[in-house]
């Protein structure tokens, strides 16, 4: 039995060295983002090739004039969207924002690559193997899309100016509601409509933070994060706001189905925003999924429609 | 205790209790939510009803389906568990643990994802079909190799169904990458979001399924006596256990088209009933059709609560409250075995 | 009776049916030629010469990158993922003496899954998705040293750690859920993936970090295969000539822990290989366990591989995570097994 209890003893020991092995990959591995940028700068060139890996980098590169060489799938209106559309007609594919295909990247012999931490941090190294390789924290952050891949692509200064315009529009925008709007600011639930349950997007989702920018408020003050999800019509009162915009999640009719049903519940009809008829439907790419500076103004061209304010800039 | 069991009167105790403790916990499922109400409201949102009022209106819509829903899924699980545990001479079957409610979810996921059906009706008749052949599955599964259906066999092999149809219902998901949180309803389960008049014409359904348990309880006592004892009396076995096989079915896969995967109902209630009332499924049929609405309705309240204004999906709470029930039946060995 | 080709010595002592070894090689030439397959295969088709001369470092450069950094770890891990989880799941079987066990009724998946979610949802911002492997294999350890806690009573019965398996599980897959249900959206869909099990992006560290493991388990798992074969006897018959049961049970299930938990911690949480590829190689080899180990891990490994050609390949430029596949394949064969009845 002694060499049993040997065995076993070895053993037991053995399999708890073995777990020192992963934290030790762990701890020499990491990286930070404004490392990769600084080191990727690259000199300004008429034909740079980029390969974009999620939906805000694309539209970030595409605001600043150039045309990626290759794009990852979108998320709606795929397989890509139209208001990109006719940019990016005879563009390939490199596979889905979640898992690019890493050949199909290689094979387009990419000179910069810009993915999100978020979504890439895994496949960084072999990423910076084919081409210098740039990553945002997230993917929501527009802004921080659009400063990093104006850095990558020494564009910085074409992208100060696409910052700017976009906040003379909003300061526009926000002046036209003002004047028309005598209690502003105004609260605003963006309530994304699905087959079984609603979302309501708060200051961390896209829409929440170009509403944030023109100055709307949310309903749920103490709430950080970005949104919380609806199941029961009870909470209704919780999000209660002088405006509801509508996303409908998909043409699925079961989201129909679910619109009407939230619509036709007494709470509902007893909120500020359907008492005074001021709920409105949005374009789902622009307020949810473009994720870029683009998508952003799409949302601003909307907001002056729904505001009959006359279109600023575009 | 046990001589209890042969007083009928205490046993009809048992019942009028039970119908007590519903009828409270519906009470407080009504009265209780994210939005609210006075008490007396409630009272007269039944008995006054003044369409102009917000609160009425909440508690005989939103509360009131809210509720029925649970009472339907709760009873049927618990009954479909006792027969289950009867048919299987094994008193750790459960729908949930032997697959039954995995194949349906797998179905309507299915049919839900490439043919876009949406009426609760539909759901029902997937949910059958899914659980029938989970269900064969699971015996046939059980069944082959030398010793035949032992417990610890049909229990693996219930597990390994779940697994496969699990899986399944996942890659559905990853490769549709839209529809996440749809389908997130079916594997956790909730009883909110129904209107009650999708769920009327289900409710003589359900109803005639507890009925006609409870009308077969006396061959599932002669039943429960082994195969052989049972024949001897004269039964039609097979005729029973298809009967069975039917019901069970037929309540599991209701009971997931209304409300999702919710687990653990169908295994902790009869073993909550049998040590009051025994193995006379005259009682147990239908006592545990009444504790197992009432505990749906409790877990129901918890998951309301938890993380306002936000639901826990309910079958995370059965699960949380059933597991550590579960092991602790499994640690106390086989009695009931 | 079949021929035997047998081995004895100092440290080893072992004999096996002649058919049985051939079927072993024949195995493994599959392997090998499933991961020659899959080197050629893929965005890109590069022939065989070619990628025989890239792993020899010669060559072009974009062929050596394609398939030494991008091809090879993904087909290794593949490879190891499946043999550890099939050794996993055969170790399970023979303990608890019954063909449909697996690590994931153990309650090993369910463990590292909720803490794989738990890691995804709360820590992945301020830690680096690099330390998901360590949340990982902590969760499956914690959740089978719970699982065995549970199942003591004066002693372990595979039942009474079936039964606790499932019941842990069950608790586990719940609070899974409820992680995701409450997560925020952009790792919801991360936590999805995990879940159902992929290779993609995997990198040499992964692999140097897995192989490790598996080496040392298979090692112990080849020593204690004359009592493993012993043990399937019965307890008591085990028990008369030698066998300490409940010991043996401890090292047996820490073993199948050992070998499943990094499998997952590394791929996430692939299903049905532990189930599935000891079935398989029952049909072509003898029970005894010392031939089963290697042919069911090398079953185990061109199964997972498969599945990650398939995904590679099926939907391009889409990369369908393996587990899709493993299920896809696994279970039809799992079916087709039960038909022809063969345990």
């Amino acid at each position: 039995m002694q060499i049993g209890q040997f065995r076993v003893f070895t053993f037991l020991l053995l399999s708890s060295m073995l777990i020192f092995l992963p934290v030790k990959y762990a701890m020499a591995n990491g990286f930070s983002v404004s490392d990769s940028v600084t080191n990727n700068i690259l000199m300004s060139q008429d034909k740079i090739r980029v390969v974009t890996l999620f939906q805000g980098a694309t539209d970030s590169v595409i605001a600043l004039g150039l045309v990626p060489v290759g794009v990852v799938d979108s998320w709606g209106e795929k397989p890509i969207y139209d208001y990109l559309s006719h940019v990016l007609k005879s563009v390939p594919h490199v596979g889905l924002e979640t898992q690019p295909n890493i050949e199909a990247i290689m094979m387009l012999k990419p000179d910069l690559i810009i993915g999100a931490k978020s979504r890439h941090e895994k496949i960084h190294d072999q990423l910076s193997q084919i081409a210098p390789t740039v990553m945002t924290d997230n993917v929501y952050d527009f802004k921080a899309s659009l400063d990093l891949t104006a850095k990558a692509l020494s564009e910085e200064f074409k992208g100060k100016q696409v910052w700017k315009h976009f906040q003379e529009r909003i300061e526009n925008l926000r002046d036209g509601i003002e004047k028309s709007e005598t209690s502003w600011p105004l609260t605003a639930s963006v309530l994304n409509i699905r087959a079984d349950h609603l979302r309501l997007y708060l200051q961390q989702s896209f829409s929440g933070a170009v509403l944030k920018e023109v100055g709307f408020k949310f309903p749920l003050p103490n709430k950080t994060g970005w949104g919380v999800k609806l199941k029961t019509k009870e909470a209704l009162p919780s999000v209660n706001a002088d405006v509801f915009f509508i996303i409908l999640h998909s043409s699925d009719p079961a989201v129909r189905q679910n619109y009407n049903a939230w619509r036709s519940h007494p709470l509902w009809q007893i909120l500020d925003a359907p008492k005074h008829k001021q709920v409105h439907k949005v374009d789902r790419v622009a307020w949810l999924l473009s994720g870029g500076i683009l998508g952003a103004n799409l949302m601003l061209d909307q907001l002056y429609q729904i505001y009959t304010i006359p279109r600023f800039g575009r | 205790m046990s001589l209890l069991y042969r007083n009928t009167a205490f046993k009809w105790g048992v019942l009028l209790l039970s119908i007590g403790c519903l009828i409270f916990a519906l009470m407080g499922s009504i009265a209780f939510g994210q939005y609210a109400i006075p008490i007396k409201h409630v009272w007269t949102a039944f008995w006054a009803f003044d369409p102009q009022s917000i609160d009425h209106i909440i508690i005989r819509t939103t509360r009131l389906s809210r509720a029925v829903v649970a009472c339907l899924v709760g009873s049927a699980l618990a009954v479909s568990g006792v027969l289950m545990q009867a048919l299987t001479r094994n008193p750790l079957a459960s729908p949930s643990i032997f697959g039954v409610n995995a194949g349906a979810v797998f179905s309507i996921v299915l049919f839900s994802t490439f043919f876009s059906a949406t009426s609760l009706n539909t759901f029902v008749l997937l949910a059958f079909l899914g659980a029938s052949i989970a269900g064969l599955l699971v015996y046939g599964l059980g069944s082959v190799g030398k010793d035949g259906l032992s417990p610890i066999r049909i229990v693996l092999s219930g597990a390994a169904i779940t697994a496969l149809f699990m899986a399944f219902t996942q890659g559905i998901l990853v490769m549709g990458q839209e529809g996440l949180d749809s389908v997130l309803f079916w594997v956790a389960g909730s009883v909110s979001g129904r209107d009650l008049d999708m769920v009327s014409p289900l409710i003589p359904l359900f109803l005639m399924g507890i009925t006609l348990a409870m009308l077969a309880a006396p061959h599932i006592n002669i039943l429960l006596s082994g195969d052989d004892i049972a024949k001897g009396l004269g039964q039609n076995i097979l005729f029973i256990k298809v009967l069975l096989s039917v019901l069970i079915v037929g309540l599991a896969g209701g009971s997931v088209a209304l409300g999702g995967n919710i687990g653990f109902i169908g295994l902790i209630v009869p073993h909550m009933v049998r040590p009051i009332v025994g193995y006379d499924h005259k009682w147990l049929i239908p006592i545990s059709a009444l504790w197992g609405a009432t505990l749906l309705l409790c877990a129901d309240l918890i998951s309301r609560f938890a993380i306002m204004p936000e639901e826990v999906p309910i079958g995370v709470t059965t699960a949380l409250l059933g597991a550590p029930l579960f092991i602790y039946l499994a640690r106390r060995g086989r009695k009931h075995g | 009776m079949d021929k035997v080709f047998s081995v004895r010595n100092r440290l080893l002592s072992f004999s096996m049916a002649i058919r049985s070894v051939w079927s072993c090689l024949i195995v493994a030439a599959c392997f090998v030629s499933i991961i020659l397959f899959s080197l050629c295969l893929g965005e890109q088709f590069i022939s065989l010469p070619r990628v025989l001369i890239a792993l020899s470092g010669h060559g072009d450069q974009d062929v050596q990158f394609v398939v030494g950094t991008l091809r090879l770890p993904r087909v290794l891990m593949a490879a190891m993922v499946g043999a550890a989880l099939a050794s996993s799941g055969l170790v399970l079987q023979s303990m608890i003496r019954n063909p449909l066990a697996s690590p994931d009724i153990i309650g090993i998946t369910g463990g590292a899954s909720a803490a794989a979610v738990c890691f995804l949802s709360f820590f992945s911002v301020t830690l680096g998705i690099i330390w998901l492997p360590v949340f990982a294999i902590a969760g499956a350890l914690i959740a089978a040293l719970l699982i065995y806690g549970l199942a003591w009573n004066n002693g372990v019965t595979s039942m009474r750690l079936i039964l606790v398996g499932i019941g842990v599980s069950s608790a586990m897959g719940a609070i899974t859920t409820f992680v995701i249900a409450a997560s925020p959206l952009s790792t919801s869909i991360t936590a999805y993936i995990w879940l159902t099990g992929s290779v993609y992006g995997t990198d040499w560290n992964d692999v140097e970090a897995l192989f490790p493991w598996l080496f040392v388990s298979w090692l112990l798992a080849l020593f204690l295969a004359r009592r493993v074969n012993t043990q399937e006897l019965g307890d008591q018959i085990a028990t008369g000539l030698g066998v300490s049961m409940q010991r043996l049970r401890l090292v047996l299930l820490f073993l199948s822990v050992i070998m499943a938990a990094p499998a997952i911690a590394y791929a996430g949480a692939i299903g049905f290989v532990g189930l599935i590829a000891p079935h398989i190689a029952r049909c072509f080899v003898t029970r005894s366990f010392a031939i089963l180990l290697p042919v069911s891990a090398l079953t185990g490994a061109c199964l997972v591989m498969l599945s990650d050609l398939f995904g590679r390949l099926l939907f391009q430029p889409l990369d369908i995570p393996a587990g899709v596949f493993v299920s896809a394949i696994g279970a039809p064969f799992f079916i087709y097994l039960l038909y022809r009845q063969r345990f």
